[in-house]
Protein backbone atom coordinates (compact mmCIF):
# COMPACT_ATOMS: atom_id res chain seq x y z
CA UNK A 1 0.00 0.00 0.00
CA UNK A 2 1.29 3.43 -0.89
CA UNK A 3 -0.47 5.12 1.99
CA UNK A 4 -0.69 8.83 2.54
CA UNK A 5 1.19 9.60 -0.66
CA UNK A 6 -1.35 7.81 -2.81
CA UNK A 7 -3.46 10.86 -3.57
CA UNK A 8 -0.50 12.83 -4.88
CA UNK A 9 0.82 9.84 -6.80
CA UNK A 10 -2.52 9.25 -8.44
CA UNK A 11 -2.86 12.91 -9.37
CA UNK A 12 0.53 12.88 -11.01
CA UNK A 13 -0.30 9.69 -12.87
CA UNK A 14 -3.54 11.22 -14.08
CA UNK A 15 -1.52 14.18 -15.33
CA UNK A 16 0.61 11.83 -17.40
CA UNK A 17 3.54 11.25 -15.05
CA UNK A 18 4.93 7.88 -16.04
CA UNK A 19 7.00 7.49 -12.88
CA UNK A 20 3.92 7.95 -10.74
CA UNK A 21 2.04 5.35 -12.71
CA UNK A 22 4.99 2.96 -12.37
CA UNK A 23 4.85 3.45 -8.61
CA UNK A 24 1.20 2.45 -8.56
CA UNK A 25 1.88 -0.49 -10.86
CA UNK A 26 4.69 -1.88 -8.70
CA UNK A 27 2.57 -1.56 -5.60
CA UNK A 28 -0.43 -3.45 -6.94
CA UNK A 29 0.85 -5.77 -9.64
CA UNK A 30 2.11 -8.56 -7.33
CA UNK A 31 -1.23 -8.78 -5.53
CA UNK A 32 -3.09 -8.56 -8.82
CA UNK A 33 -1.07 -11.35 -10.38
CA UNK A 34 -1.48 -13.60 -7.34
CA UNK A 35 -5.21 -12.97 -7.26
CA UNK A 36 -5.49 -13.82 -10.93
CA UNK A 37 -3.48 -16.99 -10.43
CA UNK A 38 -6.33 -18.20 -8.26
CA UNK A 39 -9.25 -17.21 -10.50
CA UNK A 40 -7.98 -16.86 -14.08
CA UNK A 41 -6.67 -19.34 -16.63
CA UNK A 42 -4.07 -16.93 -18.06
CA UNK A 43 -3.15 -14.62 -15.19
CA UNK A 44 -0.41 -12.68 -16.98
CA UNK A 45 -2.63 -11.96 -19.99
CA UNK A 46 -5.57 -10.96 -17.84
CA UNK A 47 -3.34 -8.72 -15.74
CA UNK A 48 -2.18 -6.95 -18.89
CA UNK A 49 -5.76 -6.41 -20.06
CA UNK A 50 -6.64 -5.13 -16.62
CA UNK A 51 -3.92 -2.52 -16.66
CA UNK A 52 -4.88 -1.36 -20.13
CA UNK A 53 -8.41 -0.77 -18.91
CA UNK A 54 -7.14 0.93 -15.77
CA UNK A 55 -5.01 3.28 -17.83
CA UNK A 56 -7.96 4.06 -20.08
CA UNK A 57 -10.15 4.97 -17.13
CA UNK A 58 -7.50 6.47 -14.89
CA UNK A 59 -8.41 10.06 -15.66
CA UNK A 60 -11.98 9.57 -14.57
CA UNK A 61 -11.20 7.90 -11.28
CA UNK A 62 -11.91 9.78 -8.08
CA UNK A 63 -11.32 8.24 -4.70
CA UNK A 64 -8.87 7.04 -2.10
CA UNK A 65 -6.39 4.23 -2.32
CA UNK A 66 -8.80 1.62 -0.99
CA UNK A 67 -11.38 2.58 -3.58
CA UNK A 68 -8.75 2.51 -6.30
CA UNK A 69 -7.74 -1.00 -5.39
CA UNK A 70 -11.35 -2.11 -5.25
CA UNK A 71 -11.93 -0.59 -8.68
CA UNK A 72 -8.86 -2.26 -10.12
CA UNK A 73 -9.70 -5.68 -8.73
CA UNK A 74 -13.25 -5.35 -9.98
CA UNK A 75 -11.87 -4.79 -13.48
CA UNK A 76 -9.55 -7.74 -13.04
CA UNK A 77 -12.43 -9.99 -12.04
CA UNK A 78 -14.43 -8.97 -15.10
CA UNK A 79 -11.49 -9.53 -17.42
CA UNK A 80 -10.88 -12.91 -15.81
CA UNK A 81 -14.50 -13.86 -16.41
CA UNK A 82 -14.18 -12.78 -20.04
CA UNK A 83 -11.03 -14.84 -20.41
CA UNK A 84 -12.76 -17.84 -18.91
CA UNK A 85 -15.67 -17.52 -21.33
CA UNK A 86 -13.33 -17.05 -24.26
CA UNK A 87 -11.39 -20.14 -23.31
CA UNK A 88 -14.60 -22.13 -22.91
CA UNK A 89 -15.66 -21.18 -26.46
CA UNK A 90 -12.36 -22.29 -27.93
CA UNK A 91 -12.05 -25.93 -28.89
CA UNK A 92 -10.01 -27.96 -26.50
CA UNK A 93 -6.63 -28.65 -28.01
CA UNK A 94 -4.25 -30.78 -25.99
CA UNK A 95 -0.95 -29.06 -25.50
CA UNK A 96 2.36 -30.34 -24.41
CA UNK A 97 2.95 -28.83 -21.00
CA UNK A 98 5.46 -29.44 -18.33
CA UNK A 99 2.83 -29.64 -15.63
CA UNK A 100 4.16 -26.68 -13.76
CA UNK A 101 1.30 -24.52 -15.01
CA UNK A 102 -1.28 -26.92 -13.69
CA UNK A 103 0.40 -26.96 -10.35
CA UNK A 104 -0.07 -23.21 -10.04
CA UNK A 105 -3.83 -23.39 -9.99
CA UNK A 106 -4.70 -26.82 -8.70
CA UNK A 107 -1.86 -28.35 -6.78
CA UNK A 108 -2.05 -31.37 -4.64
CA UNK A 109 -1.25 -30.07 -1.21
CA UNK A 110 0.89 -33.09 -0.51
CA UNK A 111 3.16 -32.05 -3.36
CA UNK A 112 3.78 -28.57 -2.07
CA UNK A 113 7.10 -28.20 -0.39
CA UNK A 114 6.82 -25.47 2.17
CA UNK A 115 10.12 -25.66 3.88
CA UNK A 116 10.44 -22.03 2.94
CA UNK A 117 7.03 -20.58 2.28
CA UNK A 118 7.15 -18.56 -0.86
CA UNK A 119 4.38 -16.34 -2.08
CA UNK A 120 3.81 -18.65 -5.01
CA UNK A 121 3.53 -21.69 -2.76
CA UNK A 122 1.19 -19.90 -0.38
CA UNK A 123 -1.03 -18.77 -3.22
CA UNK A 124 -1.00 -22.29 -4.60
CA UNK A 125 -2.17 -23.57 -1.23
CA UNK A 126 -4.99 -21.02 -1.13
CA UNK A 127 -5.96 -22.10 -4.63
CA UNK A 128 -6.74 -25.56 -3.31
CA UNK A 129 -9.68 -24.14 -1.35
CA UNK A 130 -13.16 -24.01 -2.86
CA UNK A 131 -13.16 -21.32 -5.52
CA UNK A 132 -15.39 -18.89 -3.65
CA UNK A 133 -13.42 -19.15 -0.42
CA UNK A 134 -10.10 -18.87 -2.25
CA UNK A 135 -11.16 -15.73 -4.12
CA UNK A 136 -12.49 -14.06 -1.00
CA UNK A 137 -9.35 -14.80 0.97
CA UNK A 138 -7.19 -13.45 -1.83
CA UNK A 139 -9.21 -10.25 -2.00
CA UNK A 140 -9.21 -9.81 1.77
CA UNK A 141 -5.63 -10.76 2.54
CA UNK A 142 -3.60 -10.24 -0.62
CA UNK A 143 -5.50 -7.36 -2.22
CA UNK A 144 -6.03 -5.78 1.18
CA UNK A 145 -9.71 -5.00 0.70
CA UNK A 146 -12.23 -4.85 3.49
CA UNK A 147 -15.32 -7.02 3.75
CA UNK A 148 -17.64 -4.45 2.22
CA UNK A 149 -15.48 -3.97 -0.88
CA UNK A 150 -15.05 -7.71 -1.30
CA UNK A 151 -18.80 -8.18 -1.00
CA UNK A 152 -19.40 -5.68 -3.79
CA UNK A 153 -16.80 -7.31 -6.02
CA UNK A 154 -18.04 -10.87 -5.61
CA UNK A 155 -21.69 -9.73 -5.43
CA UNK A 156 -22.48 -11.26 -2.09
CA UNK A 157 -23.58 -9.87 1.21
CA UNK A 158 -20.90 -8.88 3.70
CA UNK A 159 -22.20 -11.58 6.01
CA UNK A 160 -21.80 -14.24 3.35
CA UNK A 161 -18.32 -12.99 2.59
CA UNK A 162 -17.38 -13.16 6.25
CA UNK A 163 -18.70 -16.70 6.63
CA UNK A 164 -16.92 -17.88 3.49
CA UNK A 165 -13.70 -16.22 4.58
CA UNK A 166 -13.78 -17.88 7.99
CA UNK A 167 -14.49 -21.27 6.51
CA UNK A 168 -11.65 -20.83 4.08
CA UNK A 169 -9.24 -19.78 6.80
CA UNK A 170 -10.16 -22.76 8.98
CA UNK A 171 -9.55 -25.14 6.13
CA UNK A 172 -6.35 -23.35 5.19
CA UNK A 173 -5.12 -23.48 8.78
CA UNK A 174 -5.45 -27.25 8.81
CA UNK A 175 -3.64 -27.54 5.52
CA UNK A 176 -0.83 -25.24 6.61
CA UNK A 177 -0.25 -27.22 9.75
CA UNK A 178 -0.23 -30.52 7.89
CA UNK A 179 2.21 -29.05 5.40
CA UNK A 180 4.53 -28.18 8.21
CA UNK A 181 4.35 -24.45 7.92
CA UNK A 182 5.79 -23.19 11.17
CA UNK A 183 7.21 -19.98 12.40
CA UNK B 1 -23.33 -35.52 15.20
CA UNK B 2 -19.91 -34.46 16.34
CA UNK B 3 -16.43 -35.61 15.50
CA UNK B 4 -16.18 -38.37 18.08
CA UNK B 5 -19.61 -39.68 17.13
CA UNK B 6 -18.75 -39.99 13.48
CA UNK B 7 -17.36 -43.06 11.87
CA UNK B 8 -13.68 -42.95 11.07
CA UNK B 9 -13.13 -40.89 7.98
CA UNK B 10 -16.60 -39.38 7.79
CA UNK B 11 -15.51 -35.96 9.05
CA UNK B 12 -11.92 -35.63 7.95
CA UNK B 13 -11.79 -31.88 8.41
CA UNK B 14 -12.98 -31.99 11.99
CA UNK B 15 -10.22 -32.00 14.56
CA UNK B 16 -11.55 -32.66 18.08
CA UNK B 17 -10.40 -30.15 20.61
CA UNK B 18 -9.08 -27.78 17.93
CA UNK B 19 -10.48 -24.44 16.91
CA UNK B 20 -13.63 -24.89 14.92
CA UNK B 21 -17.20 -23.83 14.77
CA UNK B 22 -17.74 -20.21 15.60
CA UNK B 23 -15.76 -19.72 18.77
CA UNK B 24 -12.60 -19.02 16.80
CA UNK B 25 -14.08 -16.14 14.83
CA UNK B 26 -12.41 -13.43 16.93
CA UNK B 27 -9.11 -15.15 16.28
CA UNK B 28 -9.80 -15.28 12.55
CA UNK B 29 -10.76 -11.62 12.53
CA UNK B 30 -7.48 -10.88 14.29
CA UNK B 31 -5.67 -12.63 11.48
CA UNK B 32 -7.60 -10.72 8.83
CA UNK B 33 -6.79 -7.46 10.55
CA UNK B 34 -3.12 -8.42 10.62
CA UNK B 35 -2.90 -7.98 14.35
CA UNK B 36 -0.53 -10.16 16.39
CA UNK B 37 -1.95 -13.41 17.65
CA UNK B 38 -2.48 -13.85 21.37
CA UNK B 39 0.18 -15.93 23.15
CA UNK B 40 -2.01 -19.00 23.50
CA UNK B 41 -3.01 -19.22 19.86
CA UNK B 42 -3.09 -22.75 18.44
CA UNK B 43 -0.17 -23.78 16.22
CA UNK B 44 -2.31 -24.19 13.12
CA UNK B 45 -3.34 -20.56 13.46
CA UNK B 46 0.31 -19.59 13.56
CA UNK B 47 0.90 -21.64 10.45
CA UNK B 48 -2.06 -19.89 8.87
CA UNK B 49 -0.65 -16.46 9.69
CA UNK B 50 2.66 -17.39 8.12
CA UNK B 51 0.98 -18.69 5.00
CA UNK B 52 -1.12 -15.58 4.57
CA UNK B 53 1.87 -13.34 5.19
CA UNK B 54 3.75 -15.14 2.45
CA UNK B 55 0.82 -14.80 0.07
CA UNK B 56 0.71 -11.06 0.69
CA UNK B 57 4.48 -10.64 0.71
CA UNK B 58 6.63 -8.43 -1.45
CA UNK B 59 7.03 -8.95 -5.15
CA UNK B 60 8.94 -12.01 -6.22
CA UNK B 61 11.15 -12.27 -9.29
CA UNK B 62 9.11 -12.19 -12.45
CA UNK B 63 6.02 -10.65 -10.95
CA UNK B 64 6.88 -7.21 -12.28
CA UNK B 65 7.75 -8.48 -15.73
CA UNK B 66 4.71 -6.77 -17.19
CA UNK B 67 5.81 -3.31 -16.11
CA UNK B 68 7.33 -2.41 -19.46
CA UNK B 69 4.13 -3.33 -21.30
CA UNK B 70 2.00 -1.46 -18.80
CA UNK B 71 4.15 1.66 -19.11
CA UNK B 72 3.97 1.41 -22.88
CA UNK B 73 0.19 1.29 -22.66
CA UNK B 74 0.27 4.23 -20.29
CA UNK B 75 2.44 6.24 -22.69
CA UNK B 76 0.18 5.38 -25.58
CA UNK B 77 -3.13 6.06 -23.85
CA UNK B 78 -2.05 8.87 -21.56
CA UNK B 79 -0.63 11.79 -23.52
CA UNK B 80 1.47 14.42 -21.88
CA UNK B 81 -1.62 16.49 -21.27
CA UNK B 82 -2.94 13.86 -18.93
CA UNK B 83 -5.41 11.04 -19.19
CA UNK B 84 -8.74 12.19 -20.54
CA UNK B 85 -11.58 11.85 -18.15
CA UNK B 86 -14.66 9.86 -18.93
CA UNK B 87 -16.81 12.96 -18.60
CA UNK B 88 -14.93 14.69 -21.38
CA UNK B 89 -15.68 11.95 -23.87
CA UNK B 90 -18.49 12.81 -26.24
CA UNK B 91 -21.50 10.57 -26.31
CA UNK B 92 -20.89 9.64 -29.93
CA UNK B 93 -17.62 8.08 -28.91
CA UNK B 94 -19.43 5.89 -26.43
CA UNK B 95 -21.70 4.59 -29.13
CA UNK B 96 -19.00 4.28 -31.73
CA UNK B 97 -17.06 2.17 -29.31
CA UNK B 98 -19.66 -0.54 -29.67
CA UNK B 99 -18.74 -3.30 -32.00
CA UNK B 100 -20.59 -3.27 -35.30
CA UNK B 101 -22.29 -6.53 -34.51
CA UNK B 102 -23.73 -4.89 -31.40
CA UNK B 103 -25.07 -1.86 -33.25
CA UNK B 104 -26.84 -3.85 -35.95
CA UNK B 105 -29.40 -5.53 -33.65
CA UNK B 106 -30.04 -2.20 -31.96
CA UNK B 107 -30.77 -0.50 -35.26
CA UNK B 108 -33.00 -3.36 -36.39
CA UNK B 109 -34.95 -3.23 -33.15
CA UNK B 110 -35.49 0.52 -33.46
CA UNK B 111 -36.68 0.19 -37.06
CA UNK B 112 -39.04 -2.63 -36.15
CA UNK B 113 -40.46 -0.66 -33.23
CA UNK B 114 -41.04 2.40 -35.42
CA UNK B 115 -42.71 0.31 -38.12
CA UNK B 116 -44.97 -1.40 -35.60
CA UNK B 117 -46.01 1.88 -34.06
CA UNK B 118 -46.72 3.37 -37.46
CA UNK B 119 -48.83 0.38 -38.42
CA UNK B 120 -50.93 0.71 -35.30
CA UNK B 121 -51.50 4.40 -35.91
CA UNK B 122 -52.49 3.70 -39.50
CA UNK B 123 -54.83 0.97 -38.35
CA UNK B 124 -56.65 3.29 -35.98
CA UNK B 125 -56.82 5.90 -38.69
CA UNK B 126 -58.50 3.31 -40.87
CA UNK B 127 -56.29 3.88 -43.87
CA UNK B 128 -54.93 0.39 -44.27
CA UNK B 129 -56.04 -1.88 -47.10
CA UNK B 130 -59.14 -3.91 -46.38
CA UNK B 131 -57.69 -7.27 -45.30
CA UNK B 132 -54.97 -5.69 -43.25
CA UNK B 133 -57.40 -3.25 -41.69
CA UNK B 134 -59.67 -6.13 -40.75
CA UNK B 135 -56.75 -7.99 -39.23
CA UNK B 136 -55.96 -4.90 -37.20
CA UNK B 137 -59.64 -4.71 -36.25
CA UNK B 138 -59.55 -8.23 -34.90
CA UNK B 139 -56.18 -8.00 -33.17
CA UNK B 140 -55.89 -4.49 -31.79
CA UNK B 141 -59.44 -3.22 -31.96
CA UNK B 142 -58.91 -0.81 -34.82
CA UNK B 143 -61.97 0.25 -36.81
CA UNK B 144 -63.28 -2.45 -39.06
CA UNK B 145 -62.66 -2.26 -42.75
CA UNK B 146 -65.60 -1.34 -44.83
CA UNK B 147 -66.83 -3.90 -47.23
CA UNK B 148 -65.21 -4.34 -50.56
CA UNK B 149 -63.48 -1.09 -51.37
CA UNK B 150 -61.28 -0.97 -48.30
CA UNK B 151 -62.32 2.51 -47.30
CA UNK B 152 -63.72 3.14 -43.85
CA UNK B 153 -67.44 3.58 -43.29
CA UNK B 154 -68.61 7.14 -43.06
CA UNK B 155 -72.02 7.87 -41.68
CA UNK B 156 -73.21 11.38 -41.84
CA UNK B 157 -75.36 12.22 -38.91
CA UNK B 158 -77.53 15.21 -38.30
CA UNK B 159 -77.36 14.73 -34.58
CA UNK B 160 -74.73 16.04 -32.24
CA UNK B 161 -71.95 13.60 -31.77
CA UNK B 162 -72.99 12.93 -28.19
CA UNK B 163 -75.92 10.87 -29.36
CA UNK B 164 -75.10 7.38 -30.38
CA UNK B 165 -76.20 6.97 -33.90
CA UNK B 166 -74.13 4.22 -35.24
CA UNK B 167 -74.57 0.66 -34.42
CA UNK B 168 -72.56 -1.88 -36.24
CA UNK B 169 -71.07 -5.23 -35.75
CA UNK B 170 -68.11 -3.83 -33.94
CA UNK B 171 -70.15 -1.97 -31.39
CA UNK B 172 -68.57 -3.85 -28.56
CA UNK B 173 -65.09 -2.96 -29.64
CA UNK B 174 -66.14 0.59 -30.35
CA UNK B 175 -67.48 0.87 -26.86
CA UNK B 176 -64.11 -0.15 -25.50
CA UNK B 177 -62.32 2.21 -27.83
CA UNK B 178 -64.55 5.14 -27.07
CA UNK B 179 -63.79 4.94 -23.39
CA UNK B 180 -61.74 2.27 -21.75
CA UNK B 181 -63.23 3.08 -18.37
CA UNK B 182 -66.99 3.27 -18.52
CA UNK B 183 -68.77 6.13 -16.93
CA UNK B 184 -70.27 5.42 -13.53
CA UNK B 185 -73.73 5.32 -14.98
CA UNK B 186 -72.56 2.79 -17.50
CA UNK B 187 -70.71 0.71 -15.02
CA UNK B 188 -73.56 0.46 -12.59
CA UNK B 189 -76.49 0.12 -14.91
CA UNK B 190 -75.49 -0.96 -18.32
CA UNK B 191 -78.27 -0.79 -20.78
CA UNK B 192 -78.50 -3.85 -22.93
CA UNK B 193 -78.16 -3.23 -26.59
CA UNK B 194 -80.24 -5.17 -28.97
CA UNK B 195 -78.59 -6.35 -32.07
CA UNK B 196 -80.44 -6.61 -35.35
CA UNK B 197 -81.20 -10.18 -34.57
CA UNK B 198 -83.14 -9.01 -31.56
CA UNK B 199 -80.76 -10.66 -29.18
CA UNK B 200 -79.55 -8.66 -26.19
CA UNK B 201 -75.80 -8.46 -25.77
CA UNK B 202 -75.79 -6.97 -22.29
CA UNK B 203 -73.20 -4.38 -23.29
CA UNK B 204 -73.81 -0.68 -23.03
CA UNK B 205 -74.26 1.36 -26.16
CA UNK B 206 -70.94 2.93 -27.05
CA UNK B 207 -70.41 6.57 -26.46
CA UNK B 208 -69.37 8.81 -29.32
CA UNK B 209 -67.71 11.28 -27.02
CA UNK B 210 -64.84 9.61 -25.33
CA UNK B 211 -64.13 10.79 -21.87
CA UNK B 212 -67.50 12.41 -21.41
CA UNK B 213 -69.80 10.88 -18.86
CA UNK B 214 -73.28 10.44 -20.14
CA UNK B 215 -76.31 8.39 -19.55
CA UNK B 216 -76.56 5.67 -22.08
CA UNK B 217 -79.58 6.13 -24.21
CA UNK B 218 -82.44 3.89 -23.53
CA UNK B 219 -83.42 1.59 -26.28
CA UNK B 220 -86.08 3.41 -28.16
CA UNK B 221 -88.39 2.25 -30.84
CA UNK B 222 -86.67 4.59 -33.23
CA UNK B 223 -83.51 2.61 -32.96
CA UNK B 224 -84.52 -0.92 -32.44
CA UNK B 225 -87.34 -1.99 -34.63
CA UNK B 226 -86.35 -4.23 -37.47
CA UNK B 227 -88.31 -2.15 -39.84
CA UNK B 228 -87.83 1.54 -40.32
CA UNK B 229 -90.24 3.76 -38.57
CA UNK B 230 -91.37 7.20 -39.40
CA UNK B 231 -88.58 9.63 -39.85
CA UNK B 232 -85.96 6.97 -39.86
CA UNK B 233 -83.78 5.60 -42.50
CA UNK B 234 -82.49 2.24 -41.74
CA UNK B 235 -79.73 1.23 -43.97
CA UNK B 236 -79.62 -2.15 -45.43
CA UNK B 237 -77.42 -4.55 -43.60
CA UNK B 238 -74.04 -4.30 -45.15
CA UNK B 239 -71.76 -7.23 -45.25
CA UNK B 240 -69.01 -6.53 -42.86
CA UNK B 241 -65.50 -7.71 -43.35
CA UNK B 242 -66.25 -9.91 -40.38
CA UNK B 243 -68.27 -12.70 -41.82
CA UNK B 244 -71.71 -13.13 -40.36
CA UNK B 245 -71.78 -9.77 -38.59
CA UNK B 246 -74.01 -7.40 -40.57
CA UNK B 247 -73.64 -3.69 -40.10
CA UNK B 248 -76.72 -1.56 -39.72
CA UNK B 249 -76.36 2.15 -40.09
CA UNK B 250 -79.24 4.12 -38.67
CA UNK B 251 -79.76 7.60 -39.92
CA UNK B 252 -81.56 9.49 -37.21
CA UNK B 253 -84.42 11.83 -37.62
CA UNK B 254 -84.42 15.36 -36.40
CA UNK B 255 -86.35 14.39 -33.31
CA UNK B 256 -84.34 13.59 -30.21
CA UNK B 257 -84.02 9.97 -29.44
CA UNK B 258 -83.44 10.24 -25.73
Amino acid sequence: MIGAAFGDTLARAQAGDEAAFACIFRDIQPALLRYLRVIAPDPEDVAGETWVQVVAGLGGFRGEEQAFRAWLFTIARHRAADAGRSRARRPAVPLETSGAEDQLTSPDTADLALEAVSARAAVAMIATLPAEQAEIIMLRVVAGLDTADVARIVRKTPGAVRVAAHRGLRRLAGQAERMGVTQ
Amino acid sequence: MSGPDAMHGEMPGFIPGRPGGEHDEPLLDTIFDRRPLPPGAPPEMRALVRTLAAAAGPAEPGELAGEAAALAAFSRLAPSGGVSTAAERPARRWLSGWPARGRLPLTAALVAAAAGLGSIVAAYAGVLPGPIQEMAHVTVGAPAASGGNGSPTHVVSSQPPSSPRVTDSSGHRQARRAGPVPAPSQATSPQPRREPTGRSTGHPVPSCTPGRAHTPPKPSPTQLPPTPGPGQTVGTPRPSATAGCPVIVIQPSSSPTR
